[in-house]
């Protein structure tokens, strides 16, 4: 047993993921509470090169899974050998995390906690507090007594900060590589890209989501520009995403991205319990709805009742004016 | 060709829950449902024997033994036969526990494709199907907006950043779909009439080779409190104003808090 607290880094095209960064923070932060190590688990196109600048965020080592790009899965099993005997594994609460994560519970027989909204060790005990039930209930849990370690927690976007201006590299080792293991079969055989430009509506800090309220992709530009204005970028609902006008990435919700950018701001958005679990723990929420009764308005810090239409150009010009561009 | 639907039952997404004194959801006194996500894989499951696929649907649950009436409710939207593990350690089990479960039983069917929905609406966490591919030592295909299956493997179209990848691995497997995979069929009078004939089988630990003692107590995991979430400050609420001062209020609003 040691102390170490391990994370998941995912690389993309040579580049860290931002929740490679904040989950970085954080072990360390762990790491320092509980007297082990922070300790990278990189994985992905980039990844042998990157790893060792992760240690400027405070990770002491990083373990190279796979230099590859290929399904998060299938570096399940590296992952398994290279954290056994491990106090925590941090995985971003993504479907590339959650696999892994997933792989690593069933694999090490190890108690899993998340996705959590704080996590932290008293001496070696760690200790999760994470909203379950449609956030209708907050519980504080830790592993039972005889559970084995490592502990595997599913973390929210920006529930850590990356930090900032650090040096340091991390010593980096490979890890043996697993061949022959049934997770790794699963394999890419065809790719589509759409027209559209990548965004990670996960590692926005400012989100303008629109629902069916906003009527059509004429409707998305109009937030577009808010977005633009507000330095962030553009959600959606089921709804939105369903009707065409925006692209399933950018839906918000149970079975959407699980955001918690400081600012949310919905423009024509009920508000459905679905939708809600994917961003309740939003810093502030402003909801701008013409049905003074709609459901958002009951759990928005900023409640606007009126026609998105009239509302979001007047407050893009507002914004834009106030911002002296 | 043969796939099995793990399928849990959950309180009503709307549903008034609570925990017991001993820090357990209270199961008995809410209203229950199918994990709604769990009704997209069903809906998968039948579409492929739709397409003459797939030759058998079976459903599997652990849960109490009033999960039963959700099998039934799945067996009147179609499918063959269906089996609930049900034991009194299990009351409390986590994702770990539940997978162990879900593991054995799926060891003694021996499916093509054991198939899941992509979380479940009471936990979220969306971490049964990988740990059950790991402890069965099968490939995963997880979070698919459509299952193909085609001789001797499985394909799924999975979101990514900008698009989407098909994935593929050879059968058997484990995979969980999404609510893209198209609206779940209702269940007609017929298929309800249908579904009280179908076979149902109850199974305990030992039915799938497991004891209480495999389980750690049904947790691997210890919840030492669970409260309501802290109250939030009201609702400020802008009405009746023309939209120049709506937008006024709201930067006014967002400049107070440093968010412009
Ligand atoms: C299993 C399952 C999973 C789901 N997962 C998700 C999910 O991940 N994310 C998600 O979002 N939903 C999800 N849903 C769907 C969810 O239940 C709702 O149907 C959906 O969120 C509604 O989207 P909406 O708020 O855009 O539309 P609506 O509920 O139709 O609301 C539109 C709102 O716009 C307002 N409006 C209309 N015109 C204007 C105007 N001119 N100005 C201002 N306001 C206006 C209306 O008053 C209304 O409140 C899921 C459902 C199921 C069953
Ligand atoms: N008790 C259970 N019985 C049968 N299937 C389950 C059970 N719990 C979870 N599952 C399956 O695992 C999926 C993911 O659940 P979870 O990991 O709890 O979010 C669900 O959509 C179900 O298909």
């Amino acid at each position: 047993m040691s102390n170490d607290v391990f994370f998941l880094a995912e690389f993309v095209d040579g580049a860290p993921q931002r929740s490679a960064l904040e989950l970085a923070a954080g072990a360390a932060a762990l790491a320092e509470q509980g007297g082990g190590q922070a300790v990278a688990l990189a994985y992905g196109a980039g990844a042998a090169d990157g790893a060792a600048a992760l240690g400027a965020g405070g990770s002491a080592r990083a373990v190279v899974l796979g230099d590859e790009d290929r399904p998060a899965i299938t570096y399940a099993p590296v992952a398994a050998e290279a954290v056994r005997g491990g106090l925590a594994v941090l995985a971003p609460a993504t479907p590339n995390g959650r696999d892994i994560a997933a792989a690593l519970v069933g694999r090490l027989d190890v108690p899993a906690f998340g996705p959590v909204s704080d996590v932290r060790l008293d001496g070696s005990m760690l200790r999760a507090t994470q909203a379950t039930l449609q956030g209708s209930i907050v519980t504080e849990s830790q592993p039972a007594d005889d559970a084995a370690g490592p502990a595997v927690v599913l973390v929210l976007a920006n529930t850590f900060t990356p930090t900032e201006g650090g040096s340091g590299s991390a010593e980096v080792s490979q890890a043996a590589s697993v061949t022959d293991d049934p997770l790794t079969k699963a394999t890419v055989v065809e790719s589509h890209a759409e027209e559209q430009a990548a965004v990670n509506l996960e590692e926005a800090t400012v989100i303008v989501a629109g629902g069916r309220g906003v009527g059509g992709p004429e409707g998305f530009e109009q937030l577009e520009e808010l977005a633009r204005a507000l330095g962030g970028a553009v959600g959606a609902s089921r709804a939105a995403a369903d009707a065409g006008w925006v692209p399933y990435q950018l839906q918000i919700g149970q079975t959407g991205k699980v955001v918690k950018p400081s600012l949310y701001l919905g423009a024509g958005i009920s508000g459905a319990i679905q939708h809600r679990v994917g961003m309740q723990t939003a810093e502030h929420v402003v909801a701008i709805n013409k049905d003074p009764d709609a459901p958002i308005g009951e759990f928005a810090d900023l409640f606007v009742v009126g026609d998105l239409f009239g509302i979001v150009p007047k407050l893009t010009d507002e914004i834009k004016r106030r911002k002296g561009s | 060709m043969k796939i099995v639907v793990c399928i849990k039952q959950v309180p009503a997404t709307t549903a008034d829950k609570r925990y017991e004194a001993d820090l357990t959801l209270d199961r008995t006194s809410v209203e229950t449902v199918i994990n709604p996500l769990d009704e997209y894989a069903i809906e998968q499951a039948l579409r492929l024997a739709d397409d003459g696929k797939v030759d058998e649907v079976a459903y599997l649950s652990m849960g109490p033994e009033q999960a039963s009436e959700a099998l039934r409710r799945a067996l009147a939207m179609g499918g063959d036969q269906a089996y609930l593990v049900t034991d009194a350690a299990l009351s409390g089990a986590d994702e770990w526990a539940t997978a162990k479960v879900l593991a054995a039983a799926l060891d003694k069917l021996a499916p093509n494709v054991a198939l899941m929905g992509m979380a479940s609406d009471d936990a979220r966490g969306s971490l049964v199907p990988g740990a059950v591919a790991a402890m069965r030592k099968l490939p995963l295909l997880s979070y698919g907006a459509e299952l193909r299956l085609e001789d001797g493997v499985a394909r799924i179209r999975r979101l990514n950043a900008t698009g989407h990848d098909i994935i593929e691995a050879p059968l058997p497997l484990v995979a969980s779909v999404t609510d893209q995979v198209g609206e779940p069929r209702y269940a007609s009078l017929k298929g309800i009439m249908a579904a009280k004939r179908k076979p149902l089988e109850t199974w305990g630990l030992s039915d799938i080779g497991l004891s209480a003692d495999d389980l750690h107590g049904g947790s691997l995991t210890r919840v030492t409190s669970a409260e309501p979430p802290e109250a939030k400050p009201p609702t400020e609420r802008v009405e009746n104003v023309p939209p120049e001062e709506a937008a006024t209020r709201i930067a006014d609003w967002l400049a107070a808090r440093k968010l412009i």
